[in-house]
């Protein structure tokens, strides 16, 4: 008998943390010990997360596969299901499926300065990518984070920010579109102002973008601007999806299956689909 | 799989289809090639509209009020409670001070059962439902001009017409195997002419586009009619041989010049003359309408103008032409003809007649009144002065569908018992003292009659969920408790009884209908049926068609300073009347799941509104908030809302203002303003 | 070739019958005039149709809903109880387009990642096809290789041709081969005359087609017509019914939905059929990826003469069935659309 695919593992949540304003993180564990051992992922890739009662949604695993023995996700309660696990408690169980979906390139993007842009909770899956490159620091070489969201309650990942910027060879910006209090310290603008801040060289520059769709279009205008080479601007598409396994036909751009052959592809790649972006 | 043919239970198309069950749940549907309607399509309502059947939310049990909450109750004692309390309502402050509404949602036999129930049981003429607030003024318009208040021609006849005039039927959404015929027609070369304020989807295959102004119907026909006369366009053998009323009318329209009929339609003049020479050249032209023109105070005179418009070109009592009504509902039509109104017994017999009623009391074996009783809308201020005392609804939520719901909420508070038999615990059921658990189309025999007048079978696919009772059988029961037995064996003795009392129906039977529908009049056993109505003489009294002058008249509540913009309200495709059924279903909630209100980018840009910001509409009546949809396809200065939607009821806003005749309410005009939400 | 075998007409229900205490037979048959797949426990074959059921045969493999799941949650503790459909049937009567549907829809749930539901059905069902005498009204299966007369590389174990008097049944899988050994009296083996018999209905059902698809002219056509007009021309009347894709024989698309109980206790995870026709289809939060309805029939067109075969080894993506055409309400043609691709420069 195979295995049904479509089936999800329980896991236990081990602790929720409120990450932003209508975002929280939920901690997660395997019950199954074989499974929790096992369980082994790529940054960029996600998981089908089943609230009973409620239905699945597809969520990035946020957590740094460096972390062995349980695994994180950070979810905007935006509709039944985020909301449904918004309203679960430390030590509920909820379901899980994957790791599903190509992840980011690691080893191919080794020795190359990485820039990071991300809006608001698109920081989630590059932190997994973020966490797992300063683990093995001095593979690569300069590495830039752009971060921004619409205003400062919304920025995720506060405690992550404040010990990426320690760490060498490494800048991160923040910036917010309005600042209603005066606290604000950072920029004031879109994610794109924080570009020419900084200092990049371009040529040896591998750039992920992740955030809302318009966010990511407009950094990509910028970024050829700027004279990135398309298959050097590595971004995640997020498509409707329900089986996270290239069957329910929800999730295609062209030939494509975003839970598949994605979320992760380069602009190169994205052009040659050819269904708008 | 048991795969059961049925009837659909959502619009008067009455498309077929088979249920198809597996251990007694409704999982699959399969369209019928072989009905003339649907030809094996269905709309997605059709497709996948029947999930709320197993809703875990269904109604399972009668449920008693015990202060702010219901307890669950046995059948026995929820029969005995309401017998008691409406017997000593009736004891003390007459049959008159109870009033019953039915539903166009029910079959036949259970309209006919509750009507019966309301004259013979009770002793009242208080019957309605809501053909009140969607047709009431086609009933009593056409019955006055043709003398039958129905569709004349058959939907499939549609398709063969070569020039179709569609006014105040947004038909793609509302009666979509009704568009198929007229996009069958347009590819064979027919003209189709559209009057709407808004772009609605058939204006893409529109020969010419009227963008009247709402409520301005009467006079762009009358503007029509002026053409049409002074142009020599009338078909004279037809006027004189089979109308009466020329001259009066001719008289009226002629103040009705093309440049005038623009000014207060706000439509070009050339396209007044364009529309009526394409109509009247037609060989065979039919007139499509649906709630933009019923829905108005001047509901019953745009009906009468279609009419005008038929009679005076000679397209009526031919195939592929005549004025057609399409009824909202699955079994609005079939609700009215089963005598579910105030005036009429089945068969629009009328109860002040003597000789009629005299029949009804021979066969029923009581004496019944005689004075017409309440209508939905009429009963609302009796329920307020405190006349009436108690109601009985069947399957309708006027929580949502009635006009100004505050007030209708105040008015059903004043009840002193009300009993709502409902499938789900709707806004109107939360305020019952008893709730009776109804149920759903696939648990019951019956029939219901479209709204090209066919009646047609309901069958029965699975057995009723949880202790819930066909409504029939429930009718039926309550009867008996009420002291006036009602003993069938099936609904198809209820057709029987049926047939033998209205000449229409006369040669129904659920043998004959075993072979598809028939469509009425059908006077004996042996009667194929009639697709077309008036072929050689009009059914009125006398056989003559009547014209009737009529005067404009604008709607009650414009515009003003305060409140600057037009409020029309209607239906969008995927969703169903207050959204109790298809709000329960994924793909339909998916395609809407909130209500909206449509704004021209002008008007959105003078209120400084984004697309998809939430905006508060406010009218004398009440507000509500929700999303704006920025579209170029309505016209400045028109905001339009469809109802379905609980929690941004648009008739919080609509008014009660009434037509004088029919009593249906002006939905398709008020006054509202709009502010960033 | 495998060998061929001769059935007399008269014995086709005593052969189905026979079957019946091991499977549930499914055979097509008339209700109310109205072809369809049902089971023979309650109708009667019918065994000189032409044209084939609206709804095809693809339900048995992915029905139109399906309880994937149970899930019951108390005190802290989940359990997940899958629904795998075990049931053995025969299903008689299927034409070679519905065959091809059913290979297509083997690429895409048997591939890769197994599909435990219709694995399992498909495991143990039994297909026996039948080919076409003459061509139905709006198909055009033979420009796309599918039919009117089945070959190899449909999916069948065994393989009716109605000869007048008799079939000729094709052999196509060791499983309809022990079928038919079991049963071997009713059966003879089939003659030179026989066969040729055969390929002469083939040849004439093949010349009567009305509408023929220039498959190649098409998918030429597809790789520039990307911004054609003729999208939004050919969609503008679309009412968003969905039935185009619910009876196409090889669209897969699916939903998935967790159904509450009334306690929110235990809930049942369903799947559903699904149709990109439908603006919801693609909608998330922040946009919709396909807002019109021109994006939605293009992507249908596509999907069917492009991507599937792509990404599945030159599957077919379209049977030539026609049904697409049938069901519409809304008069969209396939093969009008075809027809204007094919035309293209
Ligand atoms: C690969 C991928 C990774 C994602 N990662 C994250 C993440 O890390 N954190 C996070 O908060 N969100 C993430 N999302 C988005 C998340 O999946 C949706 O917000 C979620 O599915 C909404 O489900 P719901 O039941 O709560 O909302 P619903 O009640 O179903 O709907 C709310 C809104 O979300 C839209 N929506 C519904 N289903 C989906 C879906 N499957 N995909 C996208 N939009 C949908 C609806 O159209 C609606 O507008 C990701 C999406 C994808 C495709
Ligand atoms: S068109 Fe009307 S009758 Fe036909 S399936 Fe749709 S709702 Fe039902
Ligand atoms: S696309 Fe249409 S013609 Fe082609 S297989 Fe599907 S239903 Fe048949
Ligand atoms: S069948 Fe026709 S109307 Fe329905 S979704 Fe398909 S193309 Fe649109
Ligand atoms: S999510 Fe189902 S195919 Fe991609």
């Amino acid at each position: 008998m195979t295995e049904n695919i479509y089936a999800p593992h329980l896991v236990t949540i081990e602790k929720i943390r409120n990450e932003a304003e209508g975002v929280k993180t939920f901690t997660l564990t395997f019950k199954d010990p074989v499974e929790r051992e096992s369980f082994n992922y790529r940054p960029g890739q996600f998981g089908e997360v089943t609230v009973f009662g409620a239905g699945e949604a597809p969520i990035s695993i946020t957590s740094s596969p460096v972390n062995k023995g349980y695994f994180e996700l950070s979810v905007a309660g935006v509709g039944k299901v985020t909301q449904a696990l918004h309203l679960k408690r430390e030590g509920d169980i909820i379901g899980f499926r994957g790791p599903y979906g190509n992840g980011f390139p690691f080893d191919e993007v080794k020795s190359n300065d990485i820039l990071f842009v991300a809006g608001g909770i698109g920081l989630a899956p590059l932190r997994s990518l973020i966490n797992q490159m300063f683990s093995e620091r001095n593979k690569f070489g300069k590495i830039s984070i752009l971060y921004g969201a619409r205003y400062p309650a919304l920025l995720c990942f506060r405690d992550d920010i404040s010990r990426w910027a320690e760490l060498k060879n490494s800048e991160v910006l923040l910036t917010v579109d309005t600042a209603p209090d005066n606290g604000w310290q950072n920029n004031i603008g879109v994610v794109g102002s924080l570009l020419p801040k900084i200092n990049m060289n371009i040529e040896n520059t591998t750039a992920f973008v992740c955030g809302p769709p318009i966010m990511i279009h407009f950094i990509i205008l910028d970024l050829l601007k700027l004279g990135f080479k398309k298959d050097r601007i590595i971004t995640t598409m997020e498509r409707r999806m329900e089986c996270g396994l290239g069957k329910c036909g929800h999730c295609n751009i062209g030939e494509k299956y975003v839970c598949l052959d994605g979320p992760v592809f380069s602009y190169q790649q994205l052009e040659e689909l050819g269904e708008n972006i | 799989m048991k795969k059961v043919l049925t009837t659909c239970e959502f619009c008067g198309c009455g498309c077929n289809f088979y249920l198809g069950v597996e251990n007694n749940r409704v999982v699959a549907v399969y369209p019928c090639p072989s009905h003339p309607v649907s030809q094996g399509k269905l709309c997605i309502k059709g497709w996948r509209g029947h999930d709320y059947i197993h809703s875990p939310e269904r109604l399972k049990t009668p449920l008693i009020r015990q202060g702010d909450k219901f307890r669950e109750a046995s059948w026995d004692e929820s029969y005995k409670l309401i017998a008691n309390k409406l017997q000593q309502i009736k004891e003390q402050h007459g049959s008159d001070s109870i009033a019953v509404f039915s539903s166009s949602k029910c079959t036949n036999e259970e309209n006919y059962l509750l009507q019966k129930l309301a004259r013979a049981a009770i002793g009242t003429n208080n019957i309605d439902q809501c053909a009140r607030l969607c047709h009431s003024s086609t009933v009593i318009g056409l019955a006055q001009t043709f003398g039958s208040g129905a569709m004349t021609n058959s939907i499939p006849e549609i398709g063969n017409a070569d020039v179709i005039f569609v006014i105040g039927s947004n038909t793609s959404e509302q009666h979509p195997l009704v568009a198929n015929q007229i996009i069958k027609a347009v590819k064979g070369g027919a003209k189709l002419i559209i009057a709407d304020p808004r772009q609605i989807q058939l204006t893409k295959i529109a020969t010419i586009h009227l963008s009247h102004k709402v409520g301005t119907d009467v006079a762009l026909i009358n503007g029509m009619l002026n053409v049409i006369i002074t142009e020599g366009l009338i078909d004279k053998k037809f006027i004189s041989g089979r109308t009466e009323g020329f001259g009066a009318l001719r008289e009226e329209v002629a103040k009705f010049t093309p440049q005038k009929t623009s000014r207060i339609t706000g439509v070009p003049a050339e396209q007044i003359i364009e529309a009526a020479r394409i109509y009247a050249t037609g060989k065979s032209s039919s007139i499509i309408y649906a709630m933009g023109i019923t829905q108005h105070t001047t509901g019953v005179d745009n009906v009468m103008s279609c009419a005008n418009l038929a009679m005076v070109t000679g397209n009526v009592g031919k195939e592929s032409t005549g004025v057609n009504p399409l009824r909202g509902q699955n079994n609005v039509q079939g609700a009215c003809d089963m005598g579910a109104l105030p005036n009429v017994f089945p068969g629009y017999q009328a109860v002040a007649n003597d000789e009629l009623r005299q029949k009804f009391e021979k066969a029923w074996g009581v004496k019944l009144p005689s004075k017409p009783g309440a209508t939905v809308t009429g009963a609302m201020n009796k329920f307020i002065d405190g006349s009436i005392k108690a109601l009985y609804i069947m399957g309708e939520n006027p929580m949502i569908s009635d006009p100004d719901i505050n007030h209708t909420e105040k008015a059903l508070k004043k009840l002193d018992f009300l009993v709502v038999q409902d499938i789900f615990l709707t806004e109107t059921a939360k305020l019952a003292h008893i709730v009776l658990p109804g149920v759903s189309f696939a648990e019951k025999d019956g029939t219901f009659t479209s709204t090209e007048r066919k009646v047609q079978r309901v069958r029965k696919a699975i057995d009723p969920i949880g202790e819930s009772r066909p409504d029939w059988k429930i009718i039926t029961e309550l009867s008996s408790h009420l002291g006036y037995k009602m003993a069938y064996p099936s609904p198809s003795e209820v057709m029987d009884e049926i047939a033998k009392l209205t000449p229409s129906y006369a040669g129904i039977s659920y043998n004959r209908l075993e072979g598809g529908g028939l469509s009425w009049p059908c006077p004996s056993p042996d009667h194929p049926g009639t697709p077309y109505l008036h072929k050689e003489k009009f059914s009125r009294a006398g056989g003559q068609g009547k014209l009737f002058a009529i005067p404009y008249r604008p709607p009650v509540e414009l515009p003003d300073a305060n409140y600057p913009f037009t409020l029309t309200t209607g239906r969008v495709g995927f969703h169903w009347h207050t959204g109790t059924m298809t709000r329960k279903d994924w793909a339909l909630n998916r395609e809407i799941p909130e209500g909206f209100v449509e704004i021209n980018p002008q008007d959105a840009a003078k209120v400084g509104i984004r697309n998809k910001a939430t905006v508060k509409v406010s009218s004398r009546r009440g507000d509500i908030s929700l999303q704006a949809k920025v579209v170029d396809t309505i016209q400045e200065g028109l905001v339009f809302i469809p109802f379905h939607f609980a929690e941004a009821a648009a008739n919080k806003l609509t008014a009660a203002n009434l037509d004088p005749v029919a009593e249906i309410p002006e939905y398709k005009v008020c006054a509202v303003k709009l502010e960033r939400g | 070739m495998s060998e061929m075998k001769i059935l007399d007409k008269t014995k086709l229900v005593e052969f189905l019958e026979k079957l019946m205490p091991d499977f549930e037979v499914t055979v097509p048959s008339y209700n109310n005039g109205n072809l369809s797949f049902s089971s023979m426990a309650h109708a009667r074959p019918e065994i000189d149709f032409a044209g084939r059921p609206l709804v095809p045969p693809k339900e048995y493999f992915f029905p139109q809903q399906e309880e994937m799941f149970t899930f019951a949650t108390k005190e802290g503790k989940a359990t997940i109880k899958a629904h795998i459909n075990k049931d053995k049937r025969v299903i008689w009567g299927i034409r070679p387009c519905d065959l091809y549907g059913i290979k297509t829809l083997d690429s895409v749930f048997l591939s890769r990642y197994v599909d435990s539901y219709y694995h399992a059905r498909r495991e143990n069902t039994i297909l026996m096809g039948l080919n076409c005498n003459e061509p139905c009204e709006a198909g055009f299966c033979s420009s796309m290789g599918t039919g009117p007369f089945a070959t190899n590389s449909n999916a069948f174990d065994l393989l009716f041709t109605n000869l007048g008097n008799q079939f000729l049944v094709e052999i196509g899988s060791k499983a309809g081969e022990e079928l038919i050994e079991r049963r071997a009296n009713l059966f003879a083996t089939a003659s030179d005359e026989e066969k040729n018999k055969s390929n002469e209905i083939e040849k004439q059902c093949k010349q009567a087609f009305l509408y023929s698809v220039d498959q190649d002219r098409v998918k030429a056509a597809l790789t520039k017509a990307w911004d054609d007009p003729l999208w939004a021309e050919e969609s503008k009347n679309c009412i968003l019914c969905g039935g185009c894709n619910f009876i196409c024989p090889t669209c897969y698309c699916f939903n998935i939905e967790d159904i509450a109980d009334e306690h929110e206790q235990n809930s049942t995870r369903v799947r559903y059929w699904d149709s990109c026709q439908l603006g919801g289809y693609t909608q998330m939060a922040a946009e919709n990826t396909r807002k019109t309805q021109a994006e939605r029939l293009r992507q249908r067109i596509y999907d069917k003469f492009s991507y599937v075969p792509a990404r599945h080894n030159g599957a077919i993506g379209c049977t030539g069935c026609g049904r697409c055409t049938e069901v519409c309400p809304s008069e969209i043609n396939i093969t009008h659309i075809l027809g204007i691709l094919g035309r293209q420069k």
